[in-house]
């Protein structure tokens, strides 16, 4: 599968269209983002990324890289000073808050490292949290929840609280709450980083199973051995794209 | 976001703290509660009050002296002067619309006897037959004039032998002389005088005036001594009492005895039993609202509660803000969330508050021996505030929660 990403200090006109893949999911254009720390920080600084339909990107790259406010960016939690992130089409810096808080439910799955789950609602309640906000009716919802959390290897634990489950079984619960709107794209923030290696290594293989499926995967890692999973490795430093490994063999 | 789902999620997350969220809600029961209980028993004790006056007497046009710089209901016969002449009493029989003429003087009664037992009575009520209606005759019937008849009321009939007195005589010493009379009657009230409502309890004697009442002085317009009493009640014709009211107004002014025998500072004071009974409403009305007023304050600290357990919820659950936002929940989605955690809470102190108010008011009029008497509109105010409290009590924590980043809020741990 062509894998196609850009260096920042390149310009606009000499990207070119993903050539097997369909249109790209996620395409970030010169994304600037500064903090006010007491003095400005630069995170961001001109990155340019674009993830075709379907691809299964790792970016990976030390603590402070600028990975995480990437991360931030592409899942709709923050907007960039300059430069644009368009997901699913749609540009989230010049979208209204509440649409991109709409974007953010239907378009993005996040999982994250400490899971992220509402400890108060069981399993299935957790899963289709997202079509609450999206409007879904209640049985239907409730219906998809179950389904995808039997897809996920949890059939049997669906009315569980998540102090009542495993921390390999949270993050299957956080995966199928991600999967639950069918978004274009999952985005998972260092899913190992709280489980054992064992747990580790099924959570990896589900998330390749998802990537199977056709869907987009966006994996954020300081791990060379877990970056390794996908198609493709960013390596990001100090705010900027360093360089892009191809590991699908292909091209 | 639906409002079912917003409930849902509420109502748990209020059953999680289920301590917390009790204590906060007895502060708004108290608040509540306490509004309710003031209202209706304000509300009890007017209806009684004013039931008492209202019914029977409601043609009742009171002539009474009073000091000018005075006012306000009960304020009869302040001076006790003895301005109205017979000439006016006969004066106003013959205005238009005027059923009965009703004079009360008092007689000082200096021992009087029953059965061989000294009653410990010092007065009687000098007054005419027109004054015994027939729902305030309880055992017997009225006196007649010019005969040795003496009617009481039934708190003196139960210091006599009850309703068994009626038809035995009584020993009065009235100005040194003694006299047998004969109980001819036992009533409830009279007409034209305020015992009706709250002065049942007072033992009372009534007596003709004539041959009794022997008070008299000067009359201006006839130069001849007459009978002078301290009150005069004009009964009128029902259809007809703001007409009569302004006739007797009129003629006590420009014509009457009593205008030319007034004191510096008396004046003669015409008011129906509407009138009063919107005097004595009024004043109810306003101590009720004032202590009532008071037990708002509680219900302002019930909200403060509230505010303040919706703010330490906000601070618990910022992850839980930030979760739900990376799924997708907007800012009013979280408002509407905190919001109705605030409202429920204020409304579950309004479920509980009303009726322990309403039972605690229950009571208080129960003890205070007044018949019960819903305040509909402060109920509705109470449960309104509830809510209200509850909503105001939470928007400001609430619109934070809206507010957190969720970038902060899934790092807060």
């Amino acid at each position: 599968m062509a894998v196609w990403a850009i260096p920042g200090d390149m310009s606009e006109t000499t990207r070119r269209e993903p050539a097997a893949a369909g249109d790209p999911v996620v395409e970030v254009a010169g994304a600037r983002k500064t903090y006010d720390l007491g003095g400005t920080v630069t995170a961001l600084d001109g990155v340019s990324l674009s993830l075709p339909g379907g691809s299964y990107t790792a970016v990976m790259g030390p603590s402070g890289s600028g990975k995480s406010t990437l991360l931030n960016l592409i899942g709709g939690l923050d907007t960039p000073d300059a430069g644009s992130v368009r997901v699913a089409g749609e540009d989230l810096g010049a979208v209204s808050e509440d649409r991109r808080a709409a974007i953010r439910g239907t378009e993005v799955g996040f999982v994250f490292q400490t899971f992220n789950l509402m400890p108060r609602l069981t399993a299935v309640e957790n899963v289709a949290l997202p079509l609450v906000f999206d409007g879904w009716k209640k049985s239907r919802r409730l219906e998809r929840a179950r389904d995808i959390l039997a897809d996920v290897g949890l059939g049997d634990r669906l009315d569980h609280r998540p102090t009542e489950l495993s921390g390999g079984q949270r993050q299957r619960v956080a995966i199928a709450r991600a999967l639950a709107p069918d978004p274009a794209l999952v985005l998972a923030d260092e899913p190992t980083g709280n489980v054992d290696t064992d747990t580790g290594a099924g959570i990896m293989g589900l998330l390749a199973d998802i990537h199977a499926d056709g869907n987009t995967v966006l994996l954020v890692t300081h791990s060379r051995r877990i970056a390794e999973h996908a198609e493709r490795i960013v390596h990001i430093r100090d705010g900027a794209i360093e360089r892009i490994e191809d590991l699908s063999g292909g091209v | 976001m639906d409002a079912a789902e917003t409930l849902r999620i509420a109502s748990r997350s209020i059953r999680a703290h289920r301590l917390r969220s009790a204590l906060t809600v007895l502060g708004m029961v108290i608040g509540i509660a306490s509004v309710i209980v003031f209202a209706t028993f304000g509300a009890s004790v007017q209806a009684e009050v004013v039931g008492g006056i209202g019914d029977t007497n409601a043609n009742n046009v009171f002539v009474v002296p009073a000091e000018t710089d005075q006012g306000g209901p009960g304020d009869f016969g302040a001076t006790g002067a003895l301005l109205f002449t017979q000439v006016d009493v006969d004066d106003l029989r013959d205005i238009e619309g005027v059923r009965a003429v009703i004079p009360q003087g008092l007689v000082p009664l200096s021992s009087v006897t029953y059965d061989n037992r000294t009653i410990g009575q010092n007065q009687a009520i000098a007054t005419v037959p027109e004054t015994f209606t027939g729902n305030y005759v309880v055992a017997g019937r009225g006196f007649r004039s010019n005969g040795s008849e003496l009617v009481i009321n039934r708190a003196a009939a139960d210091q006599l032998a009850g309703n068994d007195t009626v038809g035995s005589t009584v020993q009065l010493t009235i100005s040194g002389e003694r006299r047998n009379v004969t109980v001819v009657g036992i009533v409830s009230g009279t007409r034209g005088g305020f015992s009706a409502g709250f002065g049942d309890d007072t033992p009372q004697f009534y007596l003709p005036v004539d041959p009794f009442y022997t008070t008299r002085a000067r009359s201006p317009s006839i130069g001849a001594d007459v009978k002078v009493y301290p009150q005069v009640t004009v009964v009128a014709d029902p259809s007809r009492v703001s007409d009569v009211k302004r006739s007797v107004e009129t003629y006590m002014t420009e014509e009457s005895d009593a205008a030319q025998r007034l004191p510096e500072g008396v004046e003669i004071r015409v008011q129906t039993s509407g009138d009063i009974v919107g005097e004595i409403e009024e004043l109810i009305g306003q101590i009720t609202r004032f202590v009532t007023g008071i037990a708002v304050i509680s219900l302002v600290v019930g909200a403060i509660g509230i505010a303040n357990i919706t703010l330490v919820s906000v601070a618990e659950r910022t992850k839980e803000i930030g979760i739900m936002k990376a799924v997708g929940a907007r800012n009013r989605d979280v408002l509407q969330m905190f919001l109705t955690e605030a409202v429920l809470l204020g409304a579950l102190g309004a479920v509980v508050g009303v009726p322990l108010g309403l039972a605690v008011g229950w009571a208080a009029t129960a003890y205070a021996e007044v018949g019960f008497a819903l305040a509909t509109d402060w109920l509705l105010f109470s449960v309104a505030m509830g809510l209200f409290v509850g909503a105001v009590a939470g928007i400001y924590p609430a619109w934070r929660a809206s507010k957190v980043d969720p970038i902060d809020a899934l790092r807060y741990e």
